[in-house]
């Protein structure tokens, strides 16, 4: 809502000068200042002037020469308009004046005549958009006549002081001048000023006969006929209030019913009798049903459009939009202002399926005033009376066939302790709720009677709020409640550890968007037909790249690497920790959380790590620390061989017999198609298996006995996996088992085609004795049996 | 050869060994020369241990400890001197390993890689660990929704503009005839919550939520949001007031002064916003309000046997006014040199 403190000024005496306490005031009462300004005249030295003689130029035909009164002398001035003759009160830019622009005035010849200054248009002074002729104010400004002398901007009332107010959706009765005065009154304990609106009538009564069909949709219809007008240019001051409210001036009948809407908040909609006859019928339209409206374009209607009617034919579509049929244009002599309220939801549904949201509509679908109907015909009518010459006709119409009028609340005191925290008696309440124009009756409960106006206010919550708002919310105190507690829980705790291993890890976490491209699933190779590649789409993509929801982080990582090392990023170490969306057959999709990580790009290039590369392991080794950190038992890696990973180089990650994703190095037709050159090491997996409740860990105390290490080489197949090679040594080992490490792999002649060779360590210890040969030597024994048994290694020697 | 005359045989090397040696020990130039000095002088075959074990000849006591003793003075003598030169031989060995050690100690040092939480996690993680304080419960629900909990439950009407595909993104998902969408907000974990469980509730509820914005510098399609409610016998705006002005001073600092003025939200009434003063301005921070009493049906809650405040606030809006970024782009960009800051 836009509009300037002297608007507000001609319905309350505002007890402030400082717009700043202002400002204040309507944020306190619940009306936000998005904006707000001093509107200063662009210019300096333009006084009111009244021009007494007018001649033609000796040598010149189009401009005159003329005498203007400027209160302190008579100056001679040359002006090349034609929109005024002696009498007129005029504008006057006189020497040292300087206008927009820092255009500066000085006496100067024209066509060898002195010419003192010059009469100003309304463009000139950044007044308005008319340059033709100069500002003529004695229709516009009455008052200027006893000003000759005065400055300019005393006429116009500048400065002045521009305001945009955020009104929330709950307050369509703040959506108007009048309203926010009268929230200003309440407010500051001042009287708001009458409304001021009186029509006279005259001529022949009113012809057009109006019948509700549907008293839903129309509840109340008031509507004016007034004859005789002449369509034009409204007043300077008319348009320049609604450009200040941001309202382009068409024409008077136009202004007229916007600058009613602006100052009381109700739309009004004018026909033309001529072409619209002597009827209106309200009524629903029918699904299929057309109408051209003052846009142009046909519109296709359905049966929840309420429709204003000539009795057969759609003339508008009620609260959106005229028809083009019985739209006001030059000729027009003799209209009818339509004033009535809509239902709210029938109007939002159509504007929205129209594509038609305007200041109106958004006023018809908040709630605008059942009751104020006949006072906005009356208002557009005297409007049209003083600016377009019109005669309002006696006999208005006004039906009221939804009969909506006030309703009651009853309150009881102890509302206000019980939402509010404090106690008010019954003479403050009454008085805060009377300062709002509610009428009470009783002390408690009291019984308030609500304006049709205010459709917010129907529970007695409603009334607390607005009593909150006018005894002020910095009255209230502030205490601390104290909750039963109940922390973070589990899950919450173990994903923050899980962040804090990534983290030291050398992890950077990233958030990414939830949804990704069709592209990117195609990109990562998934197959359409299994959960990772099935799309869940967005009804309404934002973009081509954001369609579907995220099977999997890996799309986001890869997107975000590939950005990273665009910026020549070295290594890019990312992870995320977030939800996937997967088929199901819920209700809801399937919202697992998974973290995922990535490295890539360029290996280190400081003195210290050129050269250090990455790969599978350093993958497997942050599997390997998170699985030890939260002590997962059962947890282990089985080759595996699924998109996007490179199929040699992925392992899945199994816990108890689960898979619950995948490390490895990115497929590189993937990582490719990504733009990332060079290996990229990348893990995905499900973490609700490391969220789940378990047991504290138990202490183990150190053995003080000194182990006993030996080292093992076997000689395997190519194909065993040393990670089966290591359970079968842990099998073997038993209870003294401390540590076994693969210290050594090699493939080669030595050891025959097809086979390769497996050297681990192996530390022993006891936790109560130190270990004699008489006890390695079984174990090296049962080791050596195990790891034949399950791989068919063959013991090749002590190294 | 009586022993008297073995002992003199003896005795003569001495006095060339205290002749010779003392030279021979200042002149060594490494550990391993004064090593082999040692064993010619004091050693097992020196002169000495000749001596010595030539004392057994002489069969006066008085001679034969007078001997022994002139023995031993030599020895002493010497085993200091080797001593003494050894010390200084380790010494400048010490030196020299310590010299072949030098190294540009400015040089980086191997930092031990450590990478970061986003930012938007750190907010998220401090600002309800400011409510666990205050003795709430952290819990968490869908970013997929239905419309039924992100909007009906919430005391929104079917015909709120929020609703509409401009404002909310909706997923093409299930065969039932609910609209599934993603959250727009955190409440709707409220509306869940409520439905299984009875007051007292203290809650606290961060989260995803998603508009259908274009991005820009002020606006992202997927933001954060927390959320939190406390529903209670006897719960006032005055509780609500207090609450998020303790919030305000534990996240921007013990003075912070916020201010409440009246706003509107379909789910509470009244409805404020928070304004807080940080770094010279005043700064919108949250909306809030005391639970409308149609939630708390919908919740199957008694209106009039229980009041609640709610709240929300946008994460990213937190950090930015508290770390100075000025674009919300910032907050999803991948690059080291923005996520390193996040420190």
């Amino acid at each position: 809502m836009k509009l300037t403190v002297s608007w507000l000024r001609q319905f309350i005496d505002i007890p402030t000068e400082d717009p700043n306490e202002l400002v204040e005031a309507f944020e306190s009462l619940g009306h936000e200042i998005e904006n707000w300004n001093v509107i200063e005249p662009t210019f300096t030295r333009v006084v009111v002037g009244e021009v007494l003689e007018v001649e033609a130029h000796p040598d010149a035909d189009k401009i005159r020469l003329t005498k203007v009164n400027v209160g302190s002398e008579v100056l001679d001035i040359v002006c090349g308009a034609w929109n005024f003759e002696a009498g007129a009160i005029v504008p006057v830019a006189v020497p040292g004046a300087v206008l927009a622009g820092n255009f500066e005035i000085a006496r100067r010849e024209i066509r060898g005549v002195t010419s003192n200054g010059m009469i100003c248009s309304e463009a000139e002074l950044d007044l308005g958009e008319d340059a033709e002729g100069i500002m003529v104010l004695n229709e516009d400004y009455p008052d200027a006549f006893g000003m000759v002398g005065e400055p300019f901007e005393d006429v116009i009332g500048l400065p002045d002081v521009y305001l945009e107010v955020g009104v929330t959706p709950n307050r369509p009765d703040c959506l108007s001048v009048y309203g926010l005065a009268r929230d200003l009154a309440a407010f500051y304990e001042i009287p708001l000023k009458d409304h001021g609106i009186s029509v006279a009538e005259s001529g022949e009564p009113t012809t057009v006969a109006v019948t509700i069909e549907d008293a839903e949709a129309c509840p109340r219809f008031a509507g004016r006929q007034v004859r005789g007008i002449t369509v034009g240019i409204s007043p300077h001051w008319l348009r320049w209030c609604l450009t200040q409210a941001g309202v382009r001036p068409i024409s008077n009948v136009v202004d007229a019913s916007n600058y009613a809407m602006i100052e009381f908040g109700h739309p009004t909609h004018a026909f033309d009798v001529g072409r619209l006859g002597d009827r209106i019928l309200v009524r629903r339209a029918h699904d299929g049903e057309e109408i051209v409206t003052l846009d142009e374009q046909t519109r296709e209607l359905t049966s929840s459009d309420i429709l204003v009617t000539d009795g057969e034919y759609p003339v508008a579509v009620a609260g959106v939009m005229g028809g083009a049929s019985t739209e006001v244009g030059d000729e027009t002599t003799d209209v009818f202002v339509e004033a009535a309220y809509w239902d709210p939801a029938s109007v939002l549904m159509t504007s929205k399926r129209l594509g038609l949201r305007s200041e109106a509509s958004a006023r018809f679908e908040r709630g605008a005033d059942p009751s104020f109907c006949h006072l906005a015909a009356d208002r557009v009518a005297q409007l049209l009376t003083d600016i377009a010459g019109g005669s309002p006709a006696p006999n208005p119409v006004d039906i009221n066939p939804g009969e909506i009028t006030p309703w009651t609340i009853e309150y009881p005191l102890s509302e206000t302790d019980r939402i509010l925290g404090i106690s008010l008696d019954s003479a403050t309440t009454i008085d805060l709720l009377n300062r709002l124009s509610f009428e009470t009756a009783g002390s408690d409960p009291i019984v308030v009677t609500v304006p049709t106006r205010r459709p917010d206010v129907r529970r007695p919550v409603d009334l607390v709020e607005e009593i909150a708002r006018l005894h002020g919310f910095d009255q209230i105190p502030d205490t601390v409640p104290q909750g039963p507690g109940g922390g973070l829980g589990r899950r919450e705790q173990q994903l923050r550890r899980i962040r804090d291993i990534m983290v030291g890890a050398g992890f950077y976490q990233l958030i990414g968007f939830s949804f990704i491209g069709s592209h990117d699933l195609d990109r990562l190779g998934f197959d359409v037909e299994g959960p990772s590649g099935a799309r869940i789409n967005l009804v309404k993509p934002l973009s081509e790249t954001e369609g579907v929801m995220r099977t999997t982080l890996l799309a986001g990582l890869l997107k975000a690497a590939s950005a990273a090392i665009g910026r020549k990023n070295a290594t890019t170490r990312l992870f995320e920790v977030g939800i996937v969306f997967l088929p199901g057959t819920g209700k809801l999709p399937v919202q697992p959380e998974r973290l995922a990580f990535v490295i890539a790009g360029e290996t280190g290039s400081d003195w210290l790590t050129e050269g250090a590369g990455f790969d599978i392991f350093d993958g497997t080794g942050v599997w390997a620390l998170l699985a030890e950190k939260l002590a997962l038992e059962n947890a282990e890696l089985r080759k595996a061989a699924s998109m996007p990973f490179h199929p040699n180089r992925c392992a899945e990650i199994v816990i108890d017999g689960v898979v619950i994703g995948a490390v490895g190095e990115i497929h590189p037709n993937v990582s490719e198609a990504f733009g990332i050159s060079g290996r990229v090491v990348a893990a995905e997996f499900d973490l609700d298996a490391l969220l789940l409740e378990s047991t504290p860990w138990q202490f183990d105390p150190p053995s003080v006995f000194p182990p006993v290490v030996f080292d093992l080489a076997f000689a395997v197949n190519v194909q065993v996996a040393s990670s089966d090679l290591l359970q079968a040594v842990r099998r073997g080992a038993a209870g003294l088992l401390e540590d076994v490490t693969v210290f050594d792999v090699f493939e080669g002649e030595s050891i025959g085609e097809g086979r390769k060779s497996i050297a681990v360590r192996i530390r022993l210890r006891a936790a109560d004795r130190t270990l004699t040969d008489e006890d390695v030597v079984p174990i090296r024994k049962a080791i050596a049996d195990s790891v034949a048994k399950s791989t068919g290694g063959e013991l090749r020697g002590e190294a | 050869m009586n022993a008297a005359a073995n002992l003199r045989d003896r005795m003569d090397p001495l006095e060339q060994l205290i002749q010779d040696a003392p030279g021979r020990i200042d002149a060594a130039e490494t550990i391993v020369a004064l090593d082999e000095i040692e064993a010619d002088t004091v050693g097992r075959r020196s002169p000495i241990a000749e001596a010595r074990s030539a004392l057994g000849g002489i069969k006066d006591a008085a001679d034969r400890g007078a001997a022994g003793k002139a023995i031993n003075d030599i020895a002493n003598d010497l085993t200091s001197q080797i001593a003494a030169r050894r010390q200084v031989l380790e010494g400048a060995e010490v030196n020299a390993r310590l010299l072949s050690d030098k190294v540009d100690v400015t040089l980086p040092g191997r930092v031990p890689r450590r990478g970061t939480h986003h930012l938007i996690q750190q907010t998220m993680d401090e600002i309800v660990d400011i409510f666990v304080s205050l003795g709430y419960t952290m819990v968490q629900g869908p970013e997929a929704e239905t419309a039924f909990y992100n909007f009906t439950a919430l005391n929104i009407p079917e015909t709120h503009p929020a609703r509409h595909e401009s404002d909310t993104l909706y997923l093409d998902y299930g065969e039932s005839d609910e609209e599934i969408l993603l959250r727009t907000h955190t409440s709707p974990v409220q509306a869940r919550h409520m439905e299984v469980n009875d007051p007292p509730v203290y809650i606290v509820v961060p989260g995803k939520v998603f508009r259908a914005d274009a991005i820009d510098a002020t606006h992202l399609p997927v933001f954060h949001q927390i959320e939190g409610l406390a529903v209670d016998d006897g719960i006032t705006f005055a509780d609500l007031k207090g609450t998020l002005a303790e919030f305000a001073r534990q996240y921007f600092g013990v003075d912070t002064e916020v201010k409440f003025i009246p706003h509107y939200f379909p789910f509470t009434e009244p409805s404020a916003e928070m304004h807080a003063y940080t770094q010279g301005r005043w700064i919108e921070l949250l909306g809030c309000g005391m639970v409308d009493p149609a939630v708390f049906e919908h919740a199957g809650y008694d209106p009039d046997a229980f009041t609640g405040f709610a709240f929300g606030m946008g994460v990213e809006r937190m950090a930015m006014v508290r770390h100075g970024i000025t674009d919300l782009r910032t907050l999803i960009d991948p690059d080291v040199r923005t996520l390193e800051q996040y420190r």
